[in-house]
């Protein structure tokens, strides 16, 4: 059976003539319609904010928002970024806060879904509730959290102490050694339904016949998930691990509104940390070289993306 | 259907593992699980329904003594300040991520059709460029986007935000959108070419009607994306009249932190929208959300 889709039909049309690029984008100015109003929405918002902040991070600028009057300085707020303290201290908090956020999120999303995938009572509303908090937004995830770990009236603080297991409410969020985990908690709550999403589709996928092909063979669950339906979640596992990643990687809310990045830059990652020296600083230069630096680090992660996501149409276009 | 070799099988492997760990595993999991996702929003509703004096005791009463919906009646109030600064709030959320909603499936319609059925040239790199702008954090636009509010005279207004809630909004719904149109068959098109209707009349006419789902699927998450979008509005309005919900109720609490009851309710108010309009159409988002990412 020959399936004529459009982009074979396209791909004839376009063979005889050896024709130069400019030939085939007018012949194909009709498409071009379509994607134009959303290609001209990403060039203002995206095209050009990328272009001014590259522009803006080899200067200097007085405080305020007067950036007219800027000053050249080169890679000076580079050099300065790389020799200072405080960004190698938010780098490791923010390579603690995204490896964590993002690997516990995906365990549990995973064995969530492992789990939910079996059939019983009640399992429809049980998933409901679990997606919840990826939905309710993350300002309100995080004043619920706050409250949760209030140094004097917290709950957990109350249980433990109810427990005998501390003396006093211990302050989670308030304390340089626990507040980075905590956080990390609320992050993984917030964002581990992600996680059951995606697998649970990928799950769906997986052969039946398969599965009880190997059972009738004697794999016991633990091969069966390992040898059968492990290999077929290869591609959504790396799409989730990757989004969730990024997401992570790029997190402001539940750091910014939980604590402002302290104590003293305990819970500083990243993008509250640009954000800071932007918007509390007007340091508005050095805050473009953090991006740009940024940008190069996302544009690795950009390249993983891609590079599964177009694995995935090479392989369906063969299958 | 199940052989008789295969029930045999089955019934044996039944026998032989009476206690089936991994069940039983499964199950406890799932509820701890239950509890680590619920127990939060419980607590959220508990303290909501207490009095300010109630919320602030150690140890904490589990139950409220004398439940009150005090705290709802106040932010629901239109007569005192407090009740008029939240509903505002509410209606500028509703507007902002509604208007976002439109624009982003009126804009991101015609782009997914585009890179689901044509092959013009560019058209990876296009679709790509689109893909990774999720990629980027709203801090690096922050600053420039700022300045260009400022220039086209849109700085505290709520147009600065819905053009820039099509940054996150528009990748999401044509990459959302495409994946929907992958699955329509091209046939269905051809098929009224053949009758005489053109290209266009084909895709509004057979195409549009079929992605419906995949249409309310991308709008849902266009709503929620908005709905809950922070850090621009934070940095774009400054007056009170024009904040959303997640800002105001930031505005509204940051001075005085004592009223926790009053806070949770707020927190309650603001989740209630998306988790309705979620739970609804659930089925439909995420079938749209995994579409893209399962395929083998």
């Amino acid at each position: 059976m020959t399936i004529v889709t459009g982009k074979t039909e396209a791909r004839r049309r376009l063979q005889p003539g050896k024709s130069g690029v400019l030939r085939k984008i007018w012949e194909h100015r009709a498409d071009y319609a379509y994607v134009l109003p959303a290609i001209a929405v990403m060039l203002i918002v995206i095209a050009y904010p990328i272009y001014y902040t590259i522009e803006l991070s080899f200067f200097n600028t007085p405080p305020g928002l007067q950036l007219r009057d800027k000053t050249f300085v080169g890679f000076n707020n580079y050099t300065a970024i790389l020799t200072s303290a405080v960004f190698w201290k938010v780098t490791w908090n923010t390579l603690i806060w995204t490896v964590g956020s993002t690997g516990i999120s995906f365990v549990l999303g995973f064995a969530a879904a492992l789990a939910l995938h079996r059939d019983f009572f009640g399992r429809g509303v049980l998933r409901a509730i679990l997606i919840i908090p990826w939905v309710i937004s993350a300002v309100a995830a995080s004043y619920i959290w706050k409250w949760i770990y209030h140094s004097d009236f917290g709950i957990i603080g109350a249980v433990l102490v109810g427990l005998g297991l501390a003396d006093r409410p211990p302050n989670f969020i308030d304390s340089v050694s626990t507040v980075l985990p905590s956080l990390i908690v609320v992050n993984i709550w917030r964002e581990f339904p992600f996680a059951m999403i995606m697998m649970m589709a990928g799950l769906q996928t997986v052969p039946d016949q398969l599965l009880r092909a190997a059972k009738v063979d004697g794999a016991n669950a633990w091969q069966r998930f390992w040898h059968v339906t492990f290999p077929h979640l290869r591609n959504v596992s790396t799409v989730t691990i990757l989004l969730l990643a990024v997401a992570n990687f790029n997190s402001f809310i539940i750091p910014w509104i939980m604590t402002g990045g302290g104590p003293s830059n305990a819970s500083h990652i990243w993008i509250t940390h640009i954000y800071e020296l932007a918007f509390g600083r007007q340091r508005w230069g050095v805050a473009s070289a953090y991006s740009v630096l940024l940008f190069l680090i996302l544009m690795t992660f950009g390249y993983f993306y891609v590079r599964a996501l177009s694995g995935n149409d090479r392989k369906d276009g063969s299958a | 259907m199940s052989t008789i070799a295969e029930t045999a099988a089955r019934g044996q492997a039944r026998r032989r593992l009476r206690f089936d760990g991994w069940r039983w595993g499964g199950r406890i999991f799932l509820v701890f699980m239950l509890l680590y996702t619920a127990l939060p929003m419980v607590w959220m509703l508990l303290t909501s329904i207490k009095s300010g004096f109630a919320a602030m005791q150690f140890p904490p009463q589990w139950w409220p003594d004398q439940p009150t919906l005090a705290s709802y009646q106040k932010l629901l109030d239109p007569q005192n300040s407090v009740g008029q600064d939240f509903l505002r709030f509410f209606w500028n959320s509703l507007f902002v991520s509604t208007a976002t909603t439109i624009l982003s499936v009126i804009v991101a319609v015609p782009a997914a059709y585009a890179f689901s059925r044509f092959t013009f040239p560019g058209r990876n790199f296009l679709f790509f460029t689109v893909l990774l702008r999720n990629m980027f954090p709203a801090v690096i636009f922050l600053v420039p986007l700022f300045i260009l509010m400022r220039a086209i005279g849109l700085v505290n207004t709520h147009g600065s935000l819905v053009l820039t809630y099509l940054t996150f909004g528009l990748p999401l719904a044509i990459w959302l959108l495409k994946g929907f149109y992958d699955n329509i068959p091209v046939q269905l098109e051809q098929a009224a070419r053949i009758d005489g209707a053109t290209r266009f009349q084909a895709f509004i006419l057979i195409v549009m009607p079929l992605s419906t789902p995949g249409i309310i699927a991308t709008a849902i998450y266009s709503f929620i994306g908005a709905w809950n979008e922070y850090i621009y509005a934070y940095t774009f309005l400054s007056k009170n009249e024009q904040l959303t919900l997640p800002v105001g109720i930031q505005r509204f609490f940051s001075e005085n932190t004592t009223d926790f009851p009053g806070l949770m309710a707020a927190s309650f108010i603001m989740s209630v929208p998306v988790v309705v309009l979620f739970l609804v159409l659930q089925r439909y988002f995420v079938r749209a959300l995994t579409e893209g990412a399962v395929k083998h």
